[in-house]
């Protein structure tokens, strides 16, 4: 009886039926063995990360895994060896028996490697049965989850706080108190509030905000001169794309390849400038060559951030430690955005112009010389003598000087060139060549006189210039290598422009032409693409509810968070992409009217206790405002607010001495008029020295990608909206605008109230604010009503979105 | 010691505390990668700052550390070692020869060009102190405290341009968005004061360092642990100052007000976020009293503005290290200095080793001197570590890029050896740890790389830097990147 019973146990845990190897397995291997077998080290010529790598026999000749067969797999046998010398993980805790046990399960399983969640392309999900009072979609997956966690979700909103939620998050701005009114008067319903706000002007300059962040602009170009860079015409593409809510996939398509689009427009040209906000480093001795290769990293890892959620970076040196990316992978990736015309020069070119109507007539004038120019340097170049010239100078260039004379990028490429016999050189190395000779031998000193003459004569006119991408045309094109350990002075084998083999590859027709940027931003919004869409939604979704349905925004990986809520991440991802063909705008509302949003966000000890962060919805979002909605909110509910859209950045007041940067003579020039009550968005940005109390509300400093800002709290965000003149002069505005509303005091101090929140204070607030106007002064003192003001700008309320 | 050992082990209790408020609050670790912890945590010591870690849960020291703070005085620009600390005699008899072709091959250089000529010590060494320490007479303050000082005589680094050097030095990468040391130190010790940030800023020599905010910013830590930067000019903290007219009294008044409203919110809506914020507006009104105090150096008795060199009202690097002092005298984790000036190659009056850096040197070594006499007089160098140096080094090697009849003497970067210093807290006293050849180009003993550097400045501070981490974008980050080792010989 007794060992029955025993033998039915052993039985029991010994033939599990199956293991999952996401849930069961490849935690294990994260935690305990890819740090030393995976894809950084490979002690005992051993990784982890992929199937083939672990069925290879590792340095001791014996295979880590024999599928089926776990007693034969040393990999099994290393994690039960009683030896501390050879049993693994090496210095740290064994394995616990289930922890084993569902390895012995996996390898007897066969040993297969199943694609991480977020690899596999989303399936449309069955949408459980609706909830009783939900009004979508949404609401039927959340309200099941809370089902299974024995939750009920919360109450809606009351109405004033549900209005200044939805329009703090749609426009970035406050509701006026009528807006509150006509809504929670039935005069108008909420959804028609809603499109109202979808069709403002304002609506493109709050989500450009997030964006701006992801695409890391800025109005400087960041290390130690910063100095000035003209790219605000991308900034205000973004505000218009979000506007004219661009669908998705063309805006992604414009932002990495539009220079590469048929027929390609000023704007969509204007809108590579996306990564055209790498930094340029114009400190004096540095490589260019070395910077233009930290930029092109940085695109590849801000566009792998952006729409895979995906830190690629780690593979710039190494395999990735965790995800399936391999290091050749990481310069593969390289390759699409390594053959453009810039590099890393103070100019920031090549550039789009954009000259002013009276001066176009002479734009194309100049244009036209500066072709003639470029017509009769090809003349000279083809003349016996200089041919001939041409020939000698090539076998010259192992002296430092003459070769020293060519821009160092280029140097490599036609030292290359020179070593193949001129008859087996393409036409486009023959091109190189020449053009290099050309660019700096003496005989072309007058031509490259007047051509720098003429430049000068168009840097003269009125213009607004933006750095762009720009192809190299195809003489001129780049190889790319693998860098070993990521140093770039340190080329290994050359690679092409392709996909990690993780996902799926690019579809084409054409195999013979070398991929390019624009295959690269298709196959992203590509049906096939697991990613893109989920990670876009959730970007959405995490600004409206403070946390992303996958926390991690930034990382999808294998080490990134778990979703919550996969079924509703899945259903949104697709919906956004077929249903609503890409629309921001549609995906947000539907956002916005389902119940789960619009729920109250009070929360009583027990719900507290049960989800703290709201991970599982039973209550609505409520955390402070960003940092531009701060600055904003202040300047519109004081009526100071300027609706000027668009053009170069601004400088409001900051305090002396911000700017300190070596070797650079920017200063600070105070706006005047309306231009400092400009929305934040607009405020200049410099990279070393931000606006200092955007930073100070958690703002990155924009000189790389940031998918989440990291809300904190602290007394320096107090003394801000204390204390800057800025919410000073705020104040004042307000305390103007109480006084004009009412005749008494308690009657302007609820005006007040209601202009800053939308809806009229209860009581008690009102009896505090009452009795604080009392205590400093009172109707005898002039400013009693600007400490109120103050106060009101300053309470937690005001602060949040609830 | 044993003060501090059993200083230690209440901070230990202190944050095990805290912890268990987390754990039976139900946030999980992952709580903390959206800061969310700051504020719950705050909360749980309500009416405590949450300023520059004091509200945070480091992770816990690992053992009893030697130091509790750190003054790290940045010489920003990179100081030549060789017209310093690292006397070289063969330098001089090879003085303005052709630099041999052997020493070029493989190197990067920022500036330099072609093959350049060898450059003799531009001052005048002699041995100072029990230890017998070189230093030159540009430093002859300094030279009279050598035998409080550990000398590091074999630095290297990866960077050969400024602001990644520096960020390099101060982040551990030389790439933006990691965390820098202050950071990592307040977020792995919190604050010992309550009405100041953890880590304070000084810069002077009228320029930023090269890499900006970044070098002191708290990468992708939450922003509470970020250098705060105390100015001498206008608000010593940004908008410390109450508006024009508005008395303190009326300040406190409008606090309570706004509090009070608080507090009706808090009953309402129950999110704990709203007693942080009650928290923080009652640290912002104790700093705005703090702060000023702490600026206010003519406080000061005469002969210690003697000693320093201090002049109060203007910004001067003497100014800040005697603001320093009295930082670390309040409890302050990290005090972070940088003087600008120290890139010395020659082009120009102000970056020549025979004018501009003969100025630099001449106003920062009255006042570094008396910061570690002050220090050790008070008692507080046993416990305060003080690290001195510059983000790189020169070469042996004379740039000139403007030609032969150049007044300008400079040398170009160097990121192979330079000297560093570093003092108290744990550190041998009168000590030299490694060595570089006969003109000071390459390192033959003693290596001792930035990361290493930062390993044992954490350890001082009772860290293993391979274990003090924070997760993020799915990898455990840390100050040392992949690599450092602890200075063993060093310590005392």
């Amino acid at each position: 009886m007794v060992l029955g019973l025993s033998a039915l146990l052993l039985s029991a845990c010994s033939t599990r039926e199956s293991v999952d190897f996401n849930a069961d397995v490849r935690p294990i291997l994260n935690d305990k063995c890819v740090s030393c077998h995976g894809g950084v080290r490979r002690r005992a010529d051993l990784s982890l990360l992929f199937r083939e790598d672990a069925l290879r026999p590792a340095e001791s000749g014996k295979p880590a895994i024999v599928p089926g067969n776990p007693d034969a797999s040393e990999l099994i046998r290393r994690v039960i060896d009683h030896d501390p010398e050879d049993r693994m993980p090496k210095e740290d805790d064994p394995l616990t028996e289930e922890e084993i046990g569902h390895l012995r399960q996996w390898i007897r399983d066969g040993a297969e490697w199943a694609p991480h969640w977020a690899y596999v392309a989303p399936t449309m999900p069955s949408v459980p049965r609706p909830a009783a009072d939900g009004r979508s979609v949404i609401d039927s997956f959340v309200r099941a989850r809370l089902e299974e966690s024995g939750l009920t979700p919360s109450p809606e909103a009351e109405c004033g706080v549900l209005v200044r939620r939805v329009t703090l998050d749609l426009i970035g701005l406050p509701p006026q108190p009528e807006s509150v009114r006509a809504v929670c008067e039935s005069e108008s319903t909420y959804e028609e509030y809603v499109d109202e706000l979808l069709a403002s002007p304002r609506f493109g300059e709050r989500w450009a905000a997030m964006w701006l962040d992801l695409a890391r602009y800025a109005d400087t170009q960041g290390y130690e001169k910063d100095g000035p860079r003209s790219i605000w015409r991308y900034r205000d593409y973004v505000i218009q794309a979000f506007n004219d809510d661009l669908p998705f996939d063309q805006f992604t398509i414009e932002q990495l390849a539009g220079d590469l689009l048929p027929d390609a427009t000023v704007e969509q040209r204007l809108a590579t400038a996306f990564h055209r906000n790498t930094m340029t480093n114009t400190e004096g001795g540095t490589d260019d060559e070395e910077h233009r290769v930290a930029a092109v990293i940085d695109r590849v890892n801000t566009t792998f951030e952006v729409w895979q959620g995906m830190s690629a970076s780690c593979a710039q040196c190494h395999g990735h430690p965790f995800d399936p990316l391999r290091h050749e992978e990481y310069f593969q990736l390289f390759a699409f955005f390594n053959n453009t015309e810039d590099w890393d020069q103070d100019g920031d070119g090549p550039v789009e112009r954009e000259f002013a109507l009276q001066d176009r007539a002479e734009a194309e004038r100049i244009l036209a010389a500066l072709d003639g120019v470029a017509s009769r340097m090809d003349s000279l170049a083809e003349t016996p003598e200089l041919l001939a010239a041409h020939q000698t100078w090539e076998t010259q260039l192992d002296d430092p000087a003459v070769v020293g004379a060519v821009r160092n990028t280029w140097q490599n490429e036609l030292l290359r060139i020179v070593k193949i016999d001129e008859s087996d050189r393409s036409d486009a190395q023959q091109a190189y060549s020449r053009k290099m000779f050309v660019e700096t031998r003496p005989e072309f000193e007058a031509f490259r006189q007047e051509r720098r003459e003429l430049g000068q004569a168009r840097a003269g006119l009125e213009q607004t210039t933006t750095p762009v991408l720009q192809a190299l045309p195809d003489g001129r094109r780049r190889r790319t290598h693998v860098f070993e350990r990521g140093n770039f002075l340190l080329p290994a084998a050359e690679v092409e422009p392709d996909t990690p083999a993780f996902l799926p590859p690019i579809q084409r027709d054409d195999t013979s032409r070398a991929l390019n940027r624009l295959d690269l931003a298709e196959w992203l919004v590509s049906d096939e693409n697991p990613l893109t869409a989920r990670v876009m939604v959730n970007r959405f979704w995490e600004q409206l509810f403070g946390l992303g349905l996958v926390e991690t925004l930034e990382d999808f990986g294998t080490e990134g968070a778990a979703p919550v809520h996969p079924e509703l991440l899945d259903w949104l991802a697709i919906s956004f992409r077929e249903e609503l063909n890409w629309s921001i705008k549609s995906l947000l509302k539907t956002v916005v009217l389902s119940s789960t949003y619009r729920q109250s966000s009070r929360v009583t000890p027990e719900l507290l206790d049960a989800d703290p962060r709201n991970t599982l919805l039973a209550r609505g979002p409520r955390f402070r405002l960003s940092a531009e909605q701060i600055r904003d909110q202040a300047l519109s509910v004081s009526g100071l607010l300027s609706e000027t859209m668009f053009g170069p950045s601004v400088m409001p007041p900051q305090p002396d001495g911000i700017w300190q940067n070596p070797y650079s003579n920017m200063r600070w020039e105070t706006a005047e008029g309306d231009e400092r009550h400009r929305r934040a968005l607009y405020t200049y940005w410099r990279r070393t020295a931000p606006y200092p109390s955007m930073i100070t509300f958690d703002s990155p400093s924009r000189e790389f990608c940031v998918s989440r800002r990291v809300r904190t709290n602290t007394p320096l965000q107090a003394l801000v909206t204390l204390n800057d003149p800025v919410y000073v002069e705020a104040a004042e505005a307000l305390a103007g605008r109480m006084q004009e509303a009412a005749a008494t005091t308690r009657e302007q101090i609820a005006a007040g109230y209601e202009l800053a929140m939308g809806y009229p204070p209860v009581p008690a607030k009102l009896d505090a604010f009452v009795s604080l106007f009392e205590d400093v002064g009172g109707g005898g003192h002039a400013d009693a009503l600007v400490v109120v003001a103050n106060a009101i700008m300053n309470t937690d309320e005001f602060l949040s979105k609830e | 010691m044993t003060g501090l050992e059993k200083e230690a082990h209440l901070e230990a209790l202190r944050f095990s505390t805290r912890r268990h408020f987390l754990k039976s609050c139900g946030a999980g670790f992952g709580a903390m990668a959206l800061g969310a912890l700051s504020s719950l945590e705050a909360t749980a010591r309500a009416g405590t700052s949450a300023l520059a870690g004091a509200s945070t849960t480091g992770p816990l020291p690992h053992f009893a550390p030697s130091a509790k703070r750190v003054i790290f005085l940045h010489m920003a620009g990179a100081p030549s070692q060789l017209e310093l600390f690292d006397y070289k005699p063969e330098l001089q008899r090879l003085h303005l020869q052709r630099c041999p072709e052997s020493l070029l091959e493989g190197k990067r250089f920022a500036f330099i060009k072609g093959v350049p000529k060898m450059l003799g010590p531009q001052a005048a060494f002699s041995q100072h102190g029990e230890s017998g320490a070189w230093v030159s007479d540009r430093m002859p303050f300094l030279a009279g405290e050598v035998d409080k000082i550990t000398f590091l005589k074999a630095m290297h680094t990866d960077e050969f341009n400024h602001a990644p050097a520096q960020l390099l030095m101060h982040t551990g990468s030389p790439r933006f968005g990691r965390p820098s040391m202050g950071s990592w130190a307040t977020y792995g010790l919190g604050s010992e004061n309550e009405s100041l940030p953890g880590f304070v800023v000084l810069l002077s020599g009228g320029v930023q360092p090269d890499a900006g905010a970044s070098v002191y910013g708290s990468g992708f830590l939450p922003t509470v642990y970020q250098g705060v930067q105390c100015r001498s000019a206008g608000d010593p903290v940004l908008y410390l100052s109450n508006p024009g007219g508005m008395s303190s009294d009326v300040r406190k008044r409008s606090i309570e007000a706004i509090n009070e409203v608080n507090r009706q919110q808090y009953e309402y809506v129950g999110d704990p976020e709203v007693l942080t914020r009650i928290a923080q507006y009652e640290m912002a009104y104790r700093m705005q009293a703090s702060v000023p105090e702490l600026m206010e150096i003519d406080s000061e008795p005469d002969y210690i503005h003697e000693m320093y060199g201090t002049e109060p009202g203007v910004t001067s690097f003497a100014n800040n290290c005697l603001l320093a002092r009295r930082l670390v005298e309040r409890g302050v984790r990290f005090v972070q200095l940088f003087h600008w000036g120290w890139d010395s190659h020659g082009a120009g009056a102000s970056e020549a080793l025979n004018i501009g850096f003969k100025e630099r040197c001449e106003e920062t070594d009255r006042a570094t001197a008396a910061l570690l006499r002050d220090l050790d007089q008070r008692g507080l160098l046993d416990e305060t570590l003080v690290v001195w140096g510059g983000e790189f080094g020169r070469t042996p090697m004379l740039e000139n890029r403007t030609g032969d009849d150049n007044p300008y003497v400079g040398r170009d970067h160097h990121s192979d050896c330079f000297t560093m210093w570093i003092a108290g807290g744990g550190i041998k006293r009168g000590y030299t740890h490694g060595e570089t050849d006969e003109i000071g180009y390459t390192r033959v003993g003693g290596s001792v790389h930035v990361h290493d550097l930062q390993a044992t400045i954490l350890h001082a501070l009772g860290f293993d830097h391979e274990r003090l981490t924070y997760s993020f974008q799915g990898r455990d980050f840390r100050l040392t990147d992949v690599s450092g080792h602890v200075v063993k010989e060093i310590l005392a």
